[in-house]
């Protein structure tokens, strides 16, 4: 190298360098002073990715109960403040968002309503440093510290919608088809307990892969050979209205029953009206569910959001009940103290979009729907009052 | 003969032919044109909410099909305008470029139509006794389409003067240029052909998958292995991959089940991206 050219020396390296480190301090100097007293909520929602057709219902629905809190007063006095948060990709990219929000926006709570391989990792990563409640439906069994469970269990979605399946609709034998991740293997295993205790059997168990692009030509052929008297289905998203197509599009639906875990709104018209006879759906929210806690909660979120409002379901409204479910937590116990929460949590009540819930061993106890579906809406056949959980994790 | 071992047959036909029809467009652009057209996936999406539209606006369902030429068309004229002809030679370019492009379809899908799953009600439904098993009447009328249309390119593209322009301008551009065949309209022209045919796929399929903004993402992967096994630049090697692609998918499983099928094909992808580059029916 010349003299004359010096290129980067050590001083302009250390100098940009240096440079660069507060450029990327600035942001976090400059925001607001006010900021301090915010009371931070984590929302893991399905911003992108398969899932991503819930995001605007959920971030609506968790809108909506953040602002009638904030209206009166907040949490603990302090207002809150949602950090919408993708957890609609692969579990490690929401990990690493969860290890962004808490060393850098410091929150105060996690709320999340996304799939449960994600749950699973965001417990790992969290580690009960931060509040975390989880709401849509899930398999059971999650008593990891510092960890509040709104969701759907199988010994409510499952216990009594089989029982109804088998007994009043004379149901024996059961096709399990599912997504191949932890829920519906878990729920299975749930599944076949409740058959069994019914007199029933199970005459197969199918998964296929989570995230493949699948066709379900194959399977239907072999459900109509082993001809069941309903099929149990544990698919989510596109794979449930794929399967559900082609089901009736082979002509099985006249014959067989299908009693789907995770068939909400937005599924029910992927499905389409000319698939959907003999389906069924079991879960603790429809839109058209009855009840004045649902009266009020739609007419508030119908007002805020208008005609544009995002299509409502269960997955969506849960996000509802997680905010208020942080409001009542933290009230109970006057701040975000791990061991205090714990102890507040039981017996600690709060309105969901459904009605008013109480809190038991970190999971709740709900009202259950069973729908038929009829065209592209749900009809709610049975009402299964104040259905327990089924899981008592320690306080 | 048993009625399950007839359906699972009729099931592996039906698998290779839709798979050859939706791969087809991008056997022509990546074929003929060295293009990487990874929006392919995307003018299905069109197509299928072209069905959609026809179908919600009281039309009857072959509406859809000028309706998807058009769009298609258009959309195939102003990208090849814009996008593709500056970057011709270089093909990491325009596989970035066809990315931007596919994200951008995407969100126009998404602002008007919403990320909400769309059903398309299936024109023909019901199901009709054939070689002894009931199958549903509109899949025996896909497979029926996809070997017509897949003929009818064969003996178009080997038959036609057009057809012979294309093979020469594949095969040597600046020579068949010196010859007074006009490249650029060739090419452009292959190009909206390729679009076009993937719309139409969407038609076909739209009535049996959600329609959704992301659903094309799935068929442009299955063509792009298609592609990969069967090899580039030729229909043979369409038909080869699509075979082997649907063919190993479906056979697997319907024998165990579907994930063993999928990971067949995954297998059988990175096999020949390794051993055999040029895939079953290599371009001399």
């Amino acid at each position: 190298m010349s003299i004359r050219k010096q290129g980067v020396t050590r001083r302009t390296l250390l100098g940009s360098a240096a440079a660069g480190a507060a450029l990327t301090v600035l942001p976090g100097l400059i925001r607001p002073a006010a900021a301090a007293d915010e009371f931070k909520i984590g929302l893991f929602a399905a911003l992108s990715g398969p899932a991503s057709l819930f995001g605007p219902t959920q971030k609506a629905s968790a809108e909506l109960a953040a602002e009638e809190i904030n209206k009166a007063g907040g949490i603990l006095g302090r207002q809150i403040r949602l950090i919408p948060t993708d957890a609609g990709g692969p579990p490690a990219e929401s990990t690493k968002s969860a290890i962004r929000l808490m060393l850098e926006e410091k929150v105060d709570m996690f709320v999340g309503s996304h799939d449960s391989a994600t749950r699973e990792a965001l417990v790992a990563t969290i580690k009960g440093k931060v509040p975390y409640i989880y709401t849509p439906t899930y398999e059971g069994g999650e008593c990891a510290f510092n960890t509040y469970v709104l969701a759907d269990t199988p010994e409510q979605q499952i216990r009594p919608s089989v029982a109804y399946m088998m007994k009043d609709r004379g149901a024996k034998s059961v096709y399990l088809i599912g997504d191949d991740y932890v829920w519906p293997r878990k729920c299975n295993e749930h599944a076949r307990a409740y058959i069994a205790e019914n007199g029933g059997k199970v005459v197969a168990e199918e998964y296929v892969p989570f995230g493949a692009p699948n066709k379900f030509e194959e399977i239907v052929t072999r459900i109509k050979s082993a001809k069941p008297d309903m099929v149990l289905i544990t698919l989510v998203g596109a794979d449930n209205v794929n399967f559900n197509r082609t089901f009736a599009g082979f002509g099985l639906d006249k014959d067989i029953g299908r009693l789907s875990l995770l068939l909400e709104e937005n599924t029910l018209h992927g499905i389409g009206a000319d698939a959907t006879s003999n389906l069924f759906s079991s879960l603790s929210y429809f839109e058209n569910a009855p009840g004045e806690a649902n009266t009020k909660f739609k007419a508030a979120y119908f007002a805020k959001f208008g005609d544009k409002a995002p299509q409502l379901g269960l997955i969506g409204a849960d996000c509802y009940g997680g905010i208020y479910c942080a409001h009542a937590l933290a009230t109970k116990a006057g701040g975000t103290d791990a061991k205090k929460c714990m102890a507040a949590s039981e017996g600690l009540t709060f309105p969901t979009a459904a009605g008013q819930v109480t809190m038991r061993g970190r999971h709740v106890d709900k009202t259950m729907y069973l729908a038929a579906c009829k065209g592209t809406e749900f009809d709610i056949i049975k009402t299964f009052a104040d259905v327990k959980s089924g899981d008592e994790c320690k306080t | 003969m048993d009625p399950l071992i007839v359906t699972q047959a009729i099931n592996v036909l039906y698998g290779v032919s839709t798979l050859a029809v939706l791969a087809l467009g991008l056997a022509v652009i990546f074929g003929l044109l060295g293009v990487l057209n990874i929006a392919h996936g995307e003018f299905v999406m069109i197509g299928a909410y072209c069905a959609y539209v026809t179908q919600t606006g009281g039309l009857p369902y072959l509406a859809a099909v000028p309706l998807t030429l058009a769009v298609c068309a258009i959309i195939g004229v102003a990208v090849e305008w814009i996008m593709i002809r500056p970057l011709y030679r270089r093909p990491f370019d325009t596989l970035v470029a066809t990315w931007g492009l596919s994200l951008l379809l995407r969100k126009i899908a998404e602002a008007i139509f919403g990320l909400g799953y769309r059903s398309v009600n299936i024109p023909l439904p019901g199901t009709v006794k054939f070689i002894g098993t009931e199958y549903p009447i509109y899949r025996l009328l896909l497979i029926a389409i996809s070997i017509v249309v897949v003929a009818a390119l064969i003996v178009w593209y080997g038959r036609s003067r057009t057809g012979s322009r294309i093979r020469a301008m594949v095969s040597n551009p600046e020579l068949a240029q010196a010859q007074g065949i006009s490249v650029r309209w060739l090419a452009a022209g292959t190009f909206v052909t390729g679009t076009c045919l993937a719309g139409l796929g969407g038609v076909m399929i739209a009535p049996l998958v959600p329609v959704q903004p992301f659903m094309g993402l799935d068929y442009v992967l299955r063509a792009f292995f298609v592609l990969i096994v069967g090899g580039l630049g030729s229909v043979a090697g369409l038909l080869s991959g699509a075979t082997v692609i649907g063919g190993v998918d479906s056979v697997i499983s319907a024998a165990t089940n579907a994930a063993n099928g999928y990971f067949a094909v995954l297998v059988l992808a990175i096999l020949f991206l390794w051993l055999r580059p040029r895939g079953i029916v290599a371009r001399s």
